[in-house]
């Protein structure tokens, strides 16, 4: 299977790796990449770097996607300002959307957007992103404004955090955690007496103001949340679809990273995900041709100064030679790993970190072309 | 740098793949050598089947109580669960209550999945391991290095106590997280150390992390640039090679890179008041790694 057509005749594209491996940069890519081709893209992330944010022309922390304004696709080569909307995704923005569709009137959602223990929980940075991401996903797979979504994963140590995340979240909305909170459910002898037990605990754990507090959160947000669990496996699920959902693994050279590369692929076996691409970001292995330095560098009779620096050039040219041998050990190592279902691809290092326009396109470039 | 083995606890930070881990472990080697008691940490992630860290030192993983790795180190990995098994344990009278919390599935569930209940938990294990005393009294660890996770993690553990104390202002709960404030927010007793790479984008995301480092309080105690490229050219050697700067040779990418270094490290050094202490590139792997990079940090610290 080549990029192209996994990039191409997908819906969903989801982005993922461990922290630092260029992974926004990555999905930026191939959104352009996407819209360069004609296809309607939306381009959806958690926390991209201002620079990024900058070089498309979007601001962060908006309420909804935004058209990348023309002049910056104008400078990406595509004429059709419709084809590229971002949104770079708040989690509070989110989940107070959310909390807004599904309470009764809008005086109720304004009294739980209010409350003190939301306003903590809805905002945290852990968990609450993947879900977040997750939950955008989920509406926008389903209103099908776009031909293809590119979802940039929530930073994190390991790419698997993704995948966790709404499960992790979804153990945290499980109805078991109101029974806590909620004891007027429970209506046996046995369970009243264990009820007193844990009022007990809890009061001892948190303190009874704060232990009162939470009483309050919970049978306030009970329906809400019965409603976000139910979004968050349904997301999940979704995202199995093969012929419309396609998991590509942004990693670094860093032995770390590949680690988690491996990793990550594997769990999506088992997880049933459609596993569908290595990325190696950074690496010397998309060195195109590269030769040593000539030996008559300086002409036949090299100064003392020349000489010198040819021999240091040459010393440089070795430790650069033997990196590209490493780096492409280790696009082999990825296609190995990668089966005949997914693609390996590699994509140069850009000192300047690959955030402005042409960089953007040139990296989408490679993706698209790659295997053709 | 110089002060970092006077503390009890340094905090290695920095996004990934900049070398923390190799950082973390280097400064544990560097401060036993120095005859500190030292303690080294990482934070435990569910589903974990190796860290980098453990694999430094032989293992796949640590264990939740600390376990000798080498001469004046242990490891040891930070669980929430740990954490608040200890702190049902110092906040239950009875060890009834105690059972009965940890037994019940649901205020576990919701201990270890809602965000800051979990940071709670590490934070615990954490005061609780820093607590511990010789029976002359002295600390059991004196020096604990946390090998931190990426950096918006960083941030949601050293803020961990503002948000938790807005969540509930008093109660058991707050109590804890004051009597350890001292060991996130006392620049006497702790610093966080930035790990980075001579690189612009990597020297601007470590100056993101010093302001949100500062903004929640924690003492930045240095920022180590890992990997500095050795400039191997005279100023004349330079100049006869840089008309060839773009041909497409082996060498040549690393003869432009070293300037961009300098401009990036320079813009570091103009930028901050934190102590910056570099440490070079060399051609090591694994454990060779770790002792080289432990010499720098001890010279820096000397």
């Amino acid at each position: 299977m080549i990029p192209e057509r996994v990039l191409l005749d997908r819906q969903v594209i989801v982005c993922a790796g461990s922290g630092g491996v260029g992974k926004t940069t990555t999905a930026t890519a191939v959104a352009l990449a996407a819209a360069r081709e004609g296809k309607r893209v939306l381009a959806l992330t958690v926390d991209p770097s201002r620079r990024l944010a900058q070089t498309l022309g979007v601001s962060r922390n908006l309420l909804k996607p935004t058209p990348v304004p023309a002049d910056r696709l104008a400078a990406a080569g595509i004429s059709d300002p419709t084809l590229l909307e971002a949104w770079m995704l708040d989690p509070g923005v989110v989940a107070d959307q959310f909390v807004h569709r599904f309470a009764e009137s809008p005086d109720e959602a304004k009294r739980l957007t209010e409350n003190r223990i939301y306003r903590q929980v809805s905002r945290m940075i852990a968990g609450m992103q993947e879900y977040t991401a997750m939950e955008a996903l989920y509406t926008f797979m389903r209103e099908g404004r776009y031909d293809l979504i590119v979802l940039d994963t929530p930073p994190s140590r390991h790419a698997l955090d993704f995948l966790y995340g709404p499960k992790r979240l979804a153990s945290f909305l499980d109805g078991r955690i109101f029974s806590l909170f909620l004891p007027g459910e429970q209506q046996s002898l046995i369970r009243r007496a264990a009820g007193r037990v844990i009022h007990r605990v809890n009061a001892a754990v948190f303190g009874e103001e704060a232990y009162s507090d939470l009483q309050e959160f919970f049978s306030a947000f009970s329906r809400i949340f019965v409603r976000m669990n139910k979004n968050a496996s349904q997301g999940l699920e979704s995202l199995k679809d093969p012929e419309k959902v396609a998991f590509m693994l942004v990693t670094s050279p860093a032995t770390e990273s590949m680690t988690d590369a491996f990793f990550f692929r594997r769990k999506c076996v088992e997880l049933d995900l459609p596993f569908r691409g290595f990325v190696l970001n950074r690496s010397l292995a998309a060195v195109d041709a590269r030769t040593p330095p000539p030996a008559d560098l300086f002409g036949p009779t090299p100064s003392p100064v020349e000489r010198s620096a040819r021999s240091k050039l040459m010393a440089l040219a070795e430790l650069e030679q033997a990196a590209v041998a490493r780096h492409r050990a280790l696009l082999g190592e990825l296609e190995a790993e990668a089966g005949a279902d997914a693609f390996t691809v590699a994509l140069p290092m850009i000192p300047t970190g690959a955030e402005d326009m042409t960089s953007l396109v040139r990296l989408g470039e490679v993706l698209m072309r790659h295997g053709r | 740098m110089h002060d970092i083995f006077g503390k009890r606890v340094a905090l290695i930070t920095g996004k990934g793949g900049v070398g923390r881990t190799t950082v973390s472990a280097a400064l544990a080697r560097a401060a036993a050598r120095r005859g500190l008691r030292v303690l080294l940490l990482e934070i435990g992630e569910p589903d974990g089947d190796y860290t980098p860290l453990a694999r430094i030192f032989g293992r796949e993983t640590f264990p939740a109580e600390p376990v000798a790795l080498e001469p004046g180190i242990h490891g040891c990995v930070l669980w929430a669960s740990a954490g608040h098994e200890g702190f049902f344990r110092r906040v239950l009278p009875v060890s009834a209550l105690v059972k009965a919390a940890m037994g019940s599935g649901a205020l576990r569930r919701l201990l270890d999945s809602a965000p800051s209940f979990r940071e709670m938990g590490v934070f615990y294990h954490f005061f609780d391991l820093l607590e511990r005393k010789r029976p002359s009294g002295e600390p059991l660890f004196e020096l604990a290095i946390l090998d931190m996770p990426a950096s918006g993690h960083t941030l949601g553990l050293t803020g961990l106590r503002e948000r938790l104390l807005s969540l509930m202002p008093s109660g058991p709960i707050a109590d804890v997280l004051n009597e350890g404030k001292g060991y996130f927010h006392d620049p006497a007793l702790t610093g966080a150390y930035v790990v980075t790479l001579p690189e612009i984008l990597p020297i601007t995301e470590c100056l993101e992390l010093i302001e949100g480092l500062e903004q929640h309080g924690t003492p930045v105690g240095g920022i180590v640039v890992n990997r500095v490229l050795p400039d191997p050219f005279t100023p004349q050697e330079r100049a006869a090679l840089e008309p060839y700067a773009q041909e497409p040779w082996y060498g040549m990418e690393r003869f432009r890179q070293v300037p961009t270094a300098a401009r990036a490290l320079e813009r570091l050094r103009q930028s901050t008041t934190v102590p910056i202490h570099e440490v070079r590139e060399v051609p090591l792997q694994g454990r060779a790694l770790v002792d080289a990079v432990a010499e720098s940090l001890a010279e820096g610290a000397r």
